[in-house]
């Protein structure tokens, strides 16, 4: 590298160590940065990785301590630096990208006062001038109507907005390093996408090198250039991203690397249906026809809906994907198929049964054969109850089983979700994350039902957990014949999972076919932006070398009703007029898809 | 926008000053206790008894009663509750409402001036106490809040005369608000602290300064340990947040960082202060008494002892009155500093 013949590193480590109450988070850890170069750090969660990032600038969550090592910047010792030396090299030469945007902005203060103040603490600029160049940055890291936001105030943005803004505070005094940590997680996949590609521009123009800290192996192989690797507090393994992903070194290195080729290489089912349009009539286990919600949002006059029109049909033993961004509709569309909230319209057919109109009785005896898996487990259990308890709880309620019987059935369930032994005898906040899933999995499977909704169940697991659940599901469909509706925004793991594809957008489906036909060849300009967002674990077709990467525009918004034309049009690259002028209607094609968008059934976006 | 605001609290509260006062009527006279008795002595003939009865209104039906205690009967003398009137006091035939504007501002001052020495106190103490945890500051705090709070006010009041007062002469004896020597400024406020300044009256000034010390100083003693305790949990909460951990990365002087955290910690620390304010009015009844001070307490103890239906009414009325509008000062004062509750 040229940069590092020239002047050496841009920053050095060395030894960190950062205590926490008497345990050690981060234990001798040792980094170089070059000028310019973009580092990802890796590791799995409780690794160190974020508290060694934030030790590079000096600042450690309370309680913590640096208790030693030594962070070289320009030849000077930041560790040995006072705090108002530190505050001259914070935010003006290192700048800081924070994991949880929204708590990380003053509540009482506007972002532009708060961004001015930035500025100001660094330059000797005007108020004035300071605020022209607050405006500035908003607009770099790609805030619509800057102006009127720089008067907002946090509660009043969305998270990705919030995080923007947080990115435009660490990048105004034109930092030579910015360290992010985990600076997309909780955003939605188009919102990452655009987030991610301005931090690399901005980066890029003014020169910064970036430290990325992540878990994400996609953000890695398509935004970074090296790859640190963390283990217990320490550095473990060291290389370029092309050297990574070929030869990763260290086990934890090699398990996730691998993760990404297992799951590819068997994902489409044996004995799959595959027929992009939906099961023939005789195999139909859900059909929705339909299917409305509305809300009354307060300070509108209109009500909101939620789900619009929604037609769906599962076969047995299927496994549907429901994909959008937050605000889609997709989690309140799982919630009323299985009638938890009552729909406004539509009907729903259950193994040929009107669910739809069944009364709160009948319901509870059709409960057993459908379940649901919700994204936080924690908060459908029982916290005093054991693991055993929590998983007998469907039997108590929903079937006649004997004692013996039910004993056998929980024992057989938590075998086939891979539950440990003892884990019974405990309780579910003991748990970890993953093994909590399998429980709540084990719970809706315990009834042998023939269908399970999943809603958002990998969101809060790590890469591996989630590889290893989306194994289980398999498994236990081809075991159970049971069939899944999977709801995420995890395109990963919807690719990995599912046979087919809804895809929603506003409460609308706007494209529905197989998953290789969404994944391969998406039709409808939303779906292909999704696609195009989703950042693959591969190194070689980085999304920063593509020369067009036009997404969608800005965030979702709630358009009302009344609004003529396609509901993407605000946001979608290819509107014309006549998206504005015409409502789009769900159209199948020939090879059994559906899409609502009259330009991608004319063939115009090819 | 906030004037909307301003006039729907103000409804709201004129409600539930009425709905109270309805309540106060009907539970007094529910009490086991014979207020004609008491005003001409037990050994009465039936006909005193009977007379005093009438003129009190008492042998009237119930809701005859509470019609003219609202003021809704037809040609009643100086109306009701309705037209403002708070009625006569049985015990001095003198309008509550003027004898309440006499002991009300006794009181306010009493707990304004306690509230804010406790206040100018606690904010620093309990932030020094969140910036260093375990220091001798935090310590200190701890053991104050401990043991001032766990003793009762009249007792901290007793033993301040006994050392002040008596046994180091530094303070004046609880003769009341001033020197009994000097005549009071003619009232404008009923505030004596105001009222002398405004009457240039500067000897009267000292003097209530010098009366007021040991009562305030009782009050404080009781009520700070608590205030100190929520200003350093609020601030420490402050200082481990995202957004101070954040401008410290953007590298923000330490000043500004702290006047962050300053902001966030003292917010909520407003609405205690609503709060401490009725504490410190229920206080003020004991250390009214202790120190000699014919505030409101006094006034409302005196008139159940007396069973003066009218002056209890009226002292539960103006208590409640001057709470609600505290409380409406400070959600609004909450509302300018903080955009958070401005937007539902
Ligand atoms: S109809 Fe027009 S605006 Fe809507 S998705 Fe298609 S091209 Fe975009």
């Amino acid at each position: 590298m040229s940069a590092q013949a020239a002047g050496g590193a841009l920053l050095s480590a060395t030894g960190i160590c950062v205590d926490y109450e008497g345990k050690r988070a981060v234990d001798g850890f040792s980094l170089e940065i070059q000028r310019g170069g973009f580092v990802g750090v890796m590791g799995q969660p409780g690794c160190g990785k974020s508290t060694a990032a934030l030790a590079l600038l000096g600042l450690v969550r309370p309680p913590g301590r640096i208790t030693a090592g030594r962070v070289l910047w320009q030849g000077r010792n930041l560790l040995e630096m006072d705090e108002r030396q530190l505050a001259g090299i914070r935010g003006s030469q290192i700048g800081l990208v924070t994991q949880s945007p929204r708590s990380s902005l003053h509540p009482m203060l506007t972002v532009g006062a708060q961004l001015v103040r930035v500025y100001r603490a660094h330059t000797s600029a005007s108020r004035r001038e300071a605020r022209e160049h607050a405006l500035e940055m908003l607009r770099l890291v790609g805030i619509q109507e800057p102006a009127r936001r720089l008067d907002a105030y946090v509660h009043e943005l969305s998270t990705g907005m919030a995080q923007r803004v947080v990115i435009a505070m660490a990048l105004c005094n034109q930092p030579a390093l910015l360290v992010a940590d985990e600076p997309t997680s909780g955003l939605d996949v188009t919102i990452q996408a655009q987030v991610l590609d301005r931090l690399w521009e901005a980066a890029g123009q003014l020169g910064s090198a970036v430290l990325l800290v992540t878990q994400d192996l996609g953000i890695v192989a398509n935004y970074c250039d090296r790859v640190v690797v963390m283990d217990r507090g320490g550095v473990v393994e060291e290389q370029t991203v092309h050297g990574f992903f070929q030869a990763p070194r260290h086990q934890y290195s090699r398990r996730v690397v691998g993760l990404q080729t297992l799951v590819s290489a068997s994902s489409p089912q044996p004995d799959a249906i595959r027929n992009a349009a939906g099961p023939e009539a005789e195999d139909v286990l859900v059909r929705v026809r339909g299917l409305r919600k509305v809300f009354r949002v307060p300070g509108r006059t209109e009500p909101l809906a939620a789900v619009d029109d929604i037609d769906l049909a599962i076969s047995r033993g299927e496994c549907v994907g429901l994909v959008g961004e937050s605000g889609s509709g997709k989690t309140t569309a799982g919630r009323c198929i299985l009638r938890l909230e009552d729909p406004d319209a539509g009907e729903i057919l259950f193994a040929g049964k009107a669910l739809h109109q069944m009364r709160p009785v009948e319901l509870r005896a059709e409960r057993a054969r459908m379940q649901i898996v919700f994204q936080d487990p924690l908060d459908s259990m029982n916290p005093r109850w054991t693991v055993e308890q929590v998983i007998r709880e469907p039997l108590d309620l929903a079937t006649e089983l004997s004692t013996g019987e039910r004993r056998n059935r929980i024992l057989e369930l938590s075998r086939a979700t891979g539950l440990p032994l003892d884990a019974l005898e405990r309780r579910p906040r003991e748990l970890s994350a993953g093994l909590q899933q399998r429980v709540a999995v084990a719970r809706a499977m315990v009834t042998r039902p023939d269908f399970v909704v999943l809603d958002e169940p990998t969101s809060a697991l790590t890469p591996e957990t989630t590889a290893e659940l989306v194994g289980l599901l398999r498994d236990l469909r081809g075991r159970y014949g049971v069939a899944y509706l999977l709801i995420s925004h995890d395109l990963t793991t919807i690719r990995d999972a599912c046979d087919r594809v809804v895809v929603l957008y506003l409460g609308q489906v706007v494209e529905e076919g197989l998953t290789e036909q969404i994944f391969g060849a998406p039709r409808h300009p939303y779906t292909r932006a999704l696609i195009a967002a989703h950042l693959s674990a591969d190194p070689n077709s980085r999304r920063v070398d593509q020369t067009d990467r036009t997404g969608l525009l800005g965030e979702i918004v709630p358009v009302s009703e009344s609004l003529m034309g396609c509901r993407l049009s605000p946001r979608c690259p290819h509107a014309v007029s006549r998206c504005r002028a015409e409502t789009q209607s769900l159209e199948a094609q020939a090879d059994g898809r559906r899409v609502r968008c009259w330009r991608a059934l004319e063939g115009d976006l090819e | 926008m906030i004037w909307r605001y301003v006039i729907q609290r103000l409804l709201i509260a004129a409600v539930q000053l009425l709905a109270l006062a309805v309540l106060v009527f009907f539970i007094i006279r529910l009490m086991p206790a014979d207020p004609v008795a008491r005003l001409v002595g037990f050994n009465a003939s039936p006909e005193a008894y009977a007379q005093s009865q009438q003129a009190l209104g008492l042998d009237r039906p119930l809701l005859l009663q509470f019609s003219d205690f609202l003021g809704l009967t037809a040609g009643q003398p100086g109306g009701g509750l309705l037209q403002g009137s708070l009625g006569e006091s049985w015990e001095s035939n003198e309008p509550v409402a003027d004898e309440l504007i006499r002991s009300l501002p006794v009181t306010l001052e009493l707990v304004s001036l306690s509230l804010l020495v406790s206040l100018l106190l606690a904010i620093p103490i309990g932030m020094y106490a969140a910036a260093r945890p375990g220091g001798a500051v935090d310590k200190g705090a701890y053991v104050w809040g401990m043991f001032a709070g766990s003793q009762p006010d009249y007792w901290w009041g007793l033993l301040f005369i006994l050392v002040f007062a008596f046994t180091l002469g530094v303070a004046p004896a609880p003769l009341g608000r001033h020197d009994p020597l000097l005549l009071p400024p003619d009232p404008v406020t009923g505030l004596i602290l105001v009222d002398s300044v405004l009457r240039g009256r500067w000897d009267v000034l000292v003097s209530a300064f010098g009366y007021l010390a040991l009562p305030v100083i009782t009050m404080v003693f009781t009520v700070s340990g608590a205030i100190i305790k929520m200003i350093r949990q609020n601030t420490v909460r402050a200082l481990s947040s995202d957004y101070v951990m954040f401008a410290r990365a953007c590298g923000l002087p330490q000043r500004t960082v702290a006047l962050y955290a300053l902001r966030t910690a003292l917010t909520p620390t407003l609405t205690l202060v609503a709060v401490f304010f009725s504490v410190l009015l229920s206080a003020a009844v004991t250390v009214e008494r202790v120190f000699s001070l014919n505030g409101v307490g006094q006034y409302s103890v005196r008139a159940i002892l007396n069973f003066d239906y009218p002056a209890i009414q009226g002292a539960v009325l103006a208590v409640a009155f001057v709470s609600l509008m505290v409380y409406l000062l400070v959600d609004i004062l909450h509302a300018v500093l903080d955009p958070r509750s401005r937007s539902h």
